[in-house]
C-alpha cells in the first residue's frame, strides 16, 4: 500500500513542477516521471495480466506523444 | 485496491492539469496539460474494473494530441 | 488500509468507532509499513545501477536519436548542464530505453513471476518497434531486469518494492534537476568512451 503512495506522491510533485518552469521543453521530462508514476500505480491497484497490457499501453502511448511535442516544438516536420 | 489517500493524490492531479490547462497562454502548455488530464484519470478506470476501456482510453487520448498538433501545423500554412 | 486500525464489531450507539483500543496494535501496523521503506532504497539503488548502465553501455548519449531528443538535449545544455547527459535525458523522453523496460519488468514479475516478466520483455519489444526505434535499449534492459528482479524476490525484496524503487530511481534522473543530472551522467558517459 506504500508503494502506492509513494507513485501518488511522485506523480503530484512533478504535476507542481511542470507549473513553474519557464521553457516548453523542459517540461517534457516531468511529464514523463508522471508517466512512469501512473503506469506503475496501474498495475499495483489491479493485479491482473491485463492491467499490465494496459500500463504497457499507457506508456508507449505518453512516449508516443512526447515525441511528437518535441520534434513539434523543435519546428519538425508533420508526423 | 484503491484507498482513500490515492484518490485524493490522482484527483488532485487530475484537477491540477484542468486547471493549468485553463489558466494557460501558450499552445504547447495546454496540450502537456491535456496529456497530465489523461494520466489523472486513468487509475480510476482501472480501479472499476474496466481494463480494456483503460487501454482503448490510453491508446486514444496521445494519437488524439497528435491530430491536434496536425491542425494547428495546416492552420498556420494557410494563413502564411 | 486504515489509517486507524478498527477492533472488530466495536460499535457506539450503533456506529463503528474508529479509535483503536489498543496503541501497540497501531504501532505495530505503522511499523509494519514503515519497514518496507529501508527495501524501496535498497531497491531504487539496484534499479538505477541497472538502468543507467545499460543505457551507457548501448551508447544513448552519443547522439539524438530522433530530433525532439537533440532539442531537449541542447535546452539542458543551455541551462548550464552536459550535451551527453542532454541527449540521454532526451532519449529516455523521447523512446522507450532500458528505464521502461526495467519498469516493465518489474510490473511483469509482480503480476506473475518470471513468465510475466518475460511478457513484458515481448510489449516493450513491440513498443520499441512501434516508436520507429533504431536500438534495442528497452528489450535489454528489459530481460536483464526481469531476471535480476526474480532472483531478488527470493531474497526479500518484493517486486512491488521494485516498482516503487523504480519510480523514485527516475526522479533523481529526470525529476530534481537537469542540469546536475546530466553533468552527472556526462561524467560517467566519458568514463566509458
Amino acid at each position: 500500500m506504500i508503494e502506492l503512495w509513494i507513485c501518488g506522491l511522485v506523480a503530484v510533485y512533478a504535476a507542481i513542477r511542470i507549473a513553474f518552469i519557464k521553457n516548453n521543453l523542459l517540461k517534457l521530462p516531468f511529464l514523463n516521471v508522471i508517466g512512469f508514476a501512473v503506469a506503475g500505480s496501474l498495475v499495483l491497484i489491479l493485479k491482473d495480466p491485463l492491467s499490465l497490457a494496459a500500463a504497457a499501453a499507457f506508456f508507449i502511448g505518453t512516449t508516443l506523444e512526447s515525441n511528437a511535442i518535441a520534434s513539434r516544438i523543435a519546428g519538425g516536420k508533420k508526423e | 485496491m484503491i484507498d482513500d489517500i490515492s484518490i485524493l493524490l490522482f484527483g488532485f492531479l487530475a484537477i491540477a492539469g484542468t486547471v493549468m490547462a485553463a489558466f494557460s497562454r501558450e499552445k504547447f502548455e495546454k496540450l502537456i496539460s491535456v496529456g497530465i488530464i489523461a494520466a489523472g484519470i486513468m487509475p480510476f478506470i482501472i480501479a472499476g474494473g474496466y481494463t480494456d476501456v483503460a487501454i482503448a482510453v490510453s491508446l486514444i487520448a496521445p494519437i488524439t494530441t497528435i491530430f491536434i498538433l496536425m491542425v494547428c501545423r495546416s492552420d498556420a500554412d494557410d494563413y502564411s | 488500509m486504515q489509517l486507524f486500525p478498527v477492533k472488530e464489531n466495536a460499535t457506539v450507539s450503533g456506529q463503528k468507532i474508529y479509535l483503536t483500543n489498543n496503541i501497540k496494535e497501531y504501532q505495530r501496523v505503522w511499523f509494519d509499513m514503515l519497514n518496507g521503506i529501508i527495501n524501496i532504497i535498497a531497491a531504487a539503488i539496484v534499479a538505477w545501477i541497472i538502468f543507467v548502465t545499460t543505457d551507457i553501455l548501448l551508447g544513448l548519449p552519443k547522439k539524438g536519436g530522433v530530433s525532439g531528443a537533440e532539442a531537449i538535449g541542447r535546452s539542458v545544455e543551455e541551462e548550464g548542464g552536459d550535451l551527453n547527459g542532454g541527449y540521454m535525458i532526451g532519449n529516455i523522453v523521447c523512446s522507450p530505453d532500458a528505464s521502461a523496460g526495467t519498469l516493465l519488468a518489474a510490473c511483469g514479475v509482480y503480476v506473475y513471476g518470471i513468465y510475466g516478466g518475460l511478457a513484458a520483455v515481448v510489449l516493450v519489444f513491440i513498443g520499441n518497434r512501434i516508436c520507429h526505434d533504431k536500438g534495442y535499449a528497452g528489450t535489454t534492459g528489459a530481460i536483464i531486469a526481469s531476471f535480476v528482479i526474480w532472483g531478488l524476490s527470493f531474497y526479500g525484496i518484493s517486486p512491488e518494492q521494485f516498482i516503487a524503487g523504480m519510480v523514485l530511481a527516475i526522479v533523481t534522473i529526470q525529476g530534481l534537476s537537469h542540469k546536475y543530472s546530466s553533468r552527472l551522467l556526462g561524467k560517467l558517459w566519458r568514463f566509458r568512451s
